[in-house]
């Protein structure tokens, strides 16, 4: 017996468990875009001057430069100076020391969203930074990293206390100028976390840094710095949500990692921001420039993506092989449901020689939404002996939706081997009748092929978090099949 | 025939075999057997020629010569046929023009004329015929498409058209079932004169039921540390070989 | 953008023969006025740099000639014409009156400019290619058509640097089968560019196998678009074979628009010094069940450069999609770049894609087990390289092409040198 498609679409329809809004005091500066807002939130942060310059610089490189038109994705214009671009809960004027100070109702926030900030926090044995709006609120376990000579924090607070590394690392993998999304960050980018693991350690823990959107008409431009020293090793999960508006609110991230000789940087997302109602009201435009750079020898940088949430989507976390032997990976699972695009991918730059990278890459669509997958592999004509592999997926849930596939290889050296494999596929009537026919119910029986086609990328996921992942997948696609 | 005197070889970043000491003589038939991981396909590479096979010291001689830095084209048209233990796909190049190329790269080092279409084809389906293969394999790209069995039947048939002085069968023997096993048995056993030497390394006795060996060695650890007549490989069978490892350590 | 001369243009285009082409020659002057032609910057043209044929095209335009078939010219003709078997029209210097005077059963020929085809969308190319056309050749393939059709495509730049232009429209009625062969040689030692836009549309059951054989001289560029369209239970196989060329760019797209339709299109180009070669496919699955499957292979060696774009691109509705492209690459010298990028657009469910891509060398192994069967390294070497591109060779559609398609291959393969082939 064939499936009814409005059986399935049933299936699909469970609602974003993210989306309640925190009553909280807020301090927001007026929606707008000058070089005086620019000059106000540096002052507001109380940064020196050379963050100052620049920021300046970026937004003045910003004003000169388009918007990018070629990824697979349509909105409407967006208005740059009706957005606000900052955004603090009030209570951080004294900005709290420690989590006890903290406002209460944050912590709440947290806790509805199953954040371990606090107790959980120390029995999952993870570190967190947690991002609301644009400031951190509150660093978990810093004492302990202390110890270990790791430094994580606030973005604003490294400014402050570690001014050497942030003059030395920032905008050395993603300049101000890299992208339209990325230049505007550098110009506004409210805070963030920061990372340093110094020669020879391996962080104790794994480091988290949750990102909520919550006041109205916000952007949130966060910018994340990892340097990882000679030899080193880190884990980093990011997880991110946002209240469900009627309105699109636009989110550019910059991500810069830096493996140096030996060193080694795990990054994992789990982004589900609101990806807007089944009619496409609302949701989050997240714009995210991620990228890594193993700039040492025998170096690694693995990105792991799980992507939920977001009305469009538009990342490409990368890796620029430079150091000889170094190694990227980039794993990732985008789901689009409703009517949610996404145009996301990677880029393995191969520089140094005998470099290696590996591309997994699981999309699934469903409702009327368009995924696309994006990635380009480039073969520099000093990179001898490079590898890559990629693998590419799309499952198609409905007829009403696309997967798409672009991926661009350019080879410039004869040693080079570079595949490229991808398939389509959908889940069929007949794969879900014969779940049924052994008594497995349908909607167990899609979760379990929805799975099954992820697993690859599930099983690079930190434990904690692989769990979480399946089930957030599992309520992105509610209703999806058909 | 073969003559290999304290054998180092490296592969991998490691080395493999440690000292090793074998001679073969014309007309006999050793066994090579040993625990998987003993070098035991290191050897057989390493005595062809592969470049990842790195001789770090000692001797191979083959025929009084030493082949040491010889490439394995020269090997092979000296005489020396190796049988893959995973015989490669080589999809458009067929298998007649593998063999025939193969044979005339012989002939010519032999200072004889090439071998011309027709007589070609008839030695190769006379040699198909008594392995029990189909014509039509000629036709086929080397291996392509073939399944286990019948990639170790067309190993054994090129050595049979190649006819080497030397052949050494790298587990010909593993994967193959009954019909399979008897047919490359036989076909080794159609090869077996006075002047020729043949060295089987395989992991199993159940080869030796068909192909009677003169020697056996047992190979461990990079060396060949113990070595005897055919029941060794009966012992081998029944006691396994730690017994036999043991001895050689006490 | 990359400019042309537009009043050079438009005073070349007034001085053409008047006719039923006037209406789309005045179209294609206002595209071309608008676009250019294309540059690196756009993405169907981001790794095939056009410059040098804009150069050759503004040159052109200043001393527009055609040149003179020379003795050479005439004795390659010959050659090929001697091919049994095959009924050969030929176009020598974009001449179209010896084409047009062949009589033969089954087919009808006619000016293009006698039935001027309805003024369609332009691209930079074909507005190039309808604004400079002087005539076009229109085949109507009907029953009767018995043996294959040749088209011998020649253009002679001994004397001056040539541009020409060609535009070829074939029909095969419903129910009917065309065996077709484009054939593209060069002869002399200037520059020449040469722009072709055909078209081949195929009745309701109908078949075409097709084959096209590019082996122009190093000193000639090409751009060809080849726009296809398959009807119901139509089935399209093709084979090309691009063995020549300064900067040749083939874009060929294919149009599944009825069920049962079927597209198979095979390609092999080799690319050595100074050479460029780019292949655009497309293919428009409209709706189900329809089938393609493309298969490329390239082999670089020497300063040269390769581009392959397929992409399959499944419309709503086209539920019952089948759709596969692979593109397999020997990269034999440092100084040779491939870029490769098979696309899947895919907007129905009911559908089966897969693409492959591998960009490598020589198996290692293979390698190594020949010459332990006693082959030389070089010889090795050269039968794995034949062996990767026979592979093509294999489902090459005309049978009575296939012998010379074979020596012409051989011949190729063997100016691989070995410099080319020691990494």
């Amino acid at each position: 017996m064939a499936t009814e498609p409005d059986d399935i679409q049933q299936l699909v329809g469970q609602r974003y468990k993210h989306g309640f809004v925190t009553d909280i005091e807020s301090e927001s500066l007026p929606p707008g875009l000058d070089e005086n807002v620019v000059r106000a939130i540096s002052a507001r942060k109380d940064e020196p001057e050379f963050m100052l310059e620049w920021r300046l610089r970026a937004y003045r490189q910003w004003l000169e430069m388009r918007e990018p038109e070629w990824a697979h994705v349509h909105y409407p214009p967006i208005d740059y100076q009706a957005i606000s671009y900052f955004s603090a809960p009030k209570s951080d004027a004294d900005k709290p020391q420690s989590l006890d100070e903290v406002d209460p109702k944050l912590l709440e926030t947290y806790d509805k969203l199953g954040i371990p900030l606090h107790e959980r926090a120390r029995l999952a044995g993870v570190a967190v930074d947690a991002v609301f709006d644009s400031v951190s609120v509150a660093t978990t376990f810093k004492d302990k990293l202390k110890d270990a000579g790791v430094i994580f924090c606030s973005f604003s607070e490294a400014v402050k206390d570690h001014p050497e590394l942030v003059r030395k690392y920032l905008g050395s993998v993603v300049p101000q100028r890299d992208n339209y999304f990325a230049a505007l960050n550098s110009a506004v980018f409210s805070d963030g976390s920061f990372v340093y693991v110094p020669k020879g350690v391996r962080c104790p823990m794994e480091l988290s840094t949750y990102f909520r959107i919550n006041a109205e008409n916000t952007g949130q431009f966060e910018r994340t710095l990892i340097v990882a020293d000679e030899g080193s090793h880190v884990s980093y999960l990011e997880g991110c949500t946002a209240p469900m508006r009627d309105e699109n609110q636009l989110h550019a991230a910059v991500v810069e990692l830096v493996a140096l000789e030996g060193a080694e940087i795990k990054y994992s997302t789990v982004q589900n921001w609101y990806p807007g109602d089944e009619d496409g009201v609302g949701g989050i435009y997240n714009f995210v420039t991620k990228r890594g750079d193993c700039r040492g020898r025998d170096s690694k940088i693995s990105w792991t993506q799980v992507e939920t949430g977001s009305a469009i989507t538009w990342k490409y976390p990368s890796c620029i092989l430079r150091g000889d032997n170094s190694v990227g990976e980039f794993y990732s699972v985008a789901v689009a449901n409703n009517l949610q695009q996404a145009d996301t991918g990677t880029k393995m730059i191969h520089i140094g020689k005998n470099t290696r990278s590996t591309i997994v890459s699981k999309g699934i669509s469903a409702g009327r939404a368009q995924n696309a997958y994006r990635g380009l592999v480039r073969i520099m004509p000093q990179a001898k002996d490079a590898r890559n592999h990629t693998q590419c997926d799309s499952l198609l849930i409905g007829k009403t939706c696309g997967a798409h596939t672009f991926p661009y290889m350019e080879v410039k050296h004869p040693s080079a081997r570079v595949e490229h494999e991808a398939t389509t596929s959908k889940i069929s009537a007949d794969q879900l009748f014969y779940c049924r026919q052994r008594g497995i119910s349908e909607e167990d029986a899609v979760n379990m092929i929805v799975n099954g086609f992820c697993k690859e990328v599930f099983k690079e996921l930190p434990m904690e978090f692989a769990v979480e992942a399946q089930n957030l997948l599992n309520v992105s696609l509610e209703g999806a099949v058909g | 025939m073969l003559k290999i005197d304290n054998l180092h070889v490296r592969t991998g970043g490691a080395e493999i075999l440690h000292g090793l000491t074998l001679a073969v003589n014309a007309g006999e038939v050793h066994a090579i057997m040993g625990p998987n991981g003993s070098g035991k396909s290191t050897l057989a590479q390493a005595i062809a020629g592969h470049e990842d096979y790195e001789v770090t010291d000692g001797s191979i001689e083959f025929l009084g010569e030493d082949i040491a830095e010889l490439d394995p084209e020269e090997r092979a048209r000296a005489g020396l046929f190796l049988g893959f233990q995973y015989p490669v796909e080589i999809p458009g190049v067929n298998n007649a023009y593998l063999l025939k190329a193969a044979l005339n790269a012989r002939r010519k080092q032999a200072g004889e004329d090439e071998i011309d279409a027709y007589e070609f084809l008839k030695l190769a389906k006379e040699k198909m015929a008594l392995l029990g293969m189909d014509p039509k394999f000629l036709n086929r790209g080397v291996n392509e498409g073939f399944s286990g069995g019948e990639k170790k039947r067309n190993e054994i048939l090129q050595m049979a058209v190649l006819e080497p002085k030397l052949a050494i069968l790298d587990e010909t023997d593993s994967g193959l079932d009954i019909d399979a096993l008897k047919a490359v048995a036989q076909g080794v056993n159609a090869l077996r004169s006075p002047d020729r030497a043949i060295v089987l390394v395989t992991h199993y006795q159940r080869l030796l039921d068909y192909i009677t060996p003169d020697f056996v060695h047992v190979l461990s650890g990079g060396r060949i540390i113990h070595s005897g007549d055919k029941s060794l490989a009966t012992e081998l069978e029944d006691r396994g070989y730690d017994w036999v490892v043991e001895a050689a350590t006490a | 953008m990359n400019a042309l001369d537009i009043d050079k243009l438009r005073a070349h285009v007034e001085g053409l023969p008047g006719g039923g082409l006037d209406a789309i020659r005045q179209q294609a002057v206002a595209t071309l006025a608008e676009t250019g032609l294309p540059s690196t910057r756009d993405e169907s043209f981001k790794y095939t740099d056009l410059s040098e044929i804009g150069q050759l095209s503004r040159t052109w335009l200043e001393h527009p000639t055609r040149g003179q078939v020379s003795a050479e010219t005439e004795r390659r003709i010959a050659d090929v014409t001697a091919i049994a078997d095959v009924d050969w029209l030929v176009i020598a210097n974009g001449d179209l009156k010896a084409a047009l005077t062949r009589s033969l059963p089954g087919l009808s020929l006619e000016r293009l400019s006698e039935s001027p085809p309805p003024l369609p969308a332009l691209q930079p190319l074909t507005a190039l290619n309808a604004a400079l056309l002087e005539d076009g050749l229109v085949i109507r393939v009907g029953a009767g058509q018995q043996r294959p059709l040749g088209l011998l495509v020649v253009d002679d730049a001994s004397e001056a640097p040539g541009l020409s232009q060609l535009r070829i429209d074939i029909e095969v009625a419903a129910g009917q089968s065309l065996e077709l062969v484009e054939y593209y040689l060069s002869t002399g030692d200037e520059a020449h560019y040469s722009n072709a836009v055909l078209h081949l549309e195929l009745g309701q059951g109908s078949a075409a196998r097709h084959l096209r054989l590019q082996d122009r001289s190093v000193r000639h560029s090409q751009t060809q678009r080849l726009d296809v369209t398959v009807g119901r239970d139509a089935a399209f196989t093709s084979a090309s074979f691009d063995l020549g060329g300064r900067l040749t760019r083939n874009d060929l797209n294919i149009d599944l628009p009825r069920a049962g339709s079927r597209a198979e299109v095979a390609g092999l180009y080799l690319s050595g010094d100074g050479q460029h070669v780019d292949n655009h496919t497309l293919v428009d699955h409209r709706t189900g069940p329809t089938v393609s499957r493309q298969e490329y292979r390239g082999i670089l060696f020497g300063r040269s450069r390769a581009v392959w774009n397929g992409k399959a691109m499944v419309h709503e509705g086209a539920d019952g999609t089948d759709a596969e492209q692979a593109n397999h690459n020997l990269l034999l010298s440092e100084h040779a770049e491939i870029d490769t990028k098979p696309e899947l657009e895919i907007y129905a469910e009911d559908v089966r894609c897969a693409h492959g891509t591998t960009v490598g060398q020589l198996d290692e192994r293979a390698l190594f087990y020949l010459r332990s069967r006693g082959l030389d390294a070089d010889e090795a070497r050269r039968l794995l390289v034949h062996a990767f591109a026979v592979q093509v060779l294999a489902a090459a559609p005309v049978d009575a092409l296939k012998p010379h398609l074979d020596a012409l291959l051989d011949t190729k393969l063997a100016t691989i040198n070995d410099a080319s082939l020691s990494i």
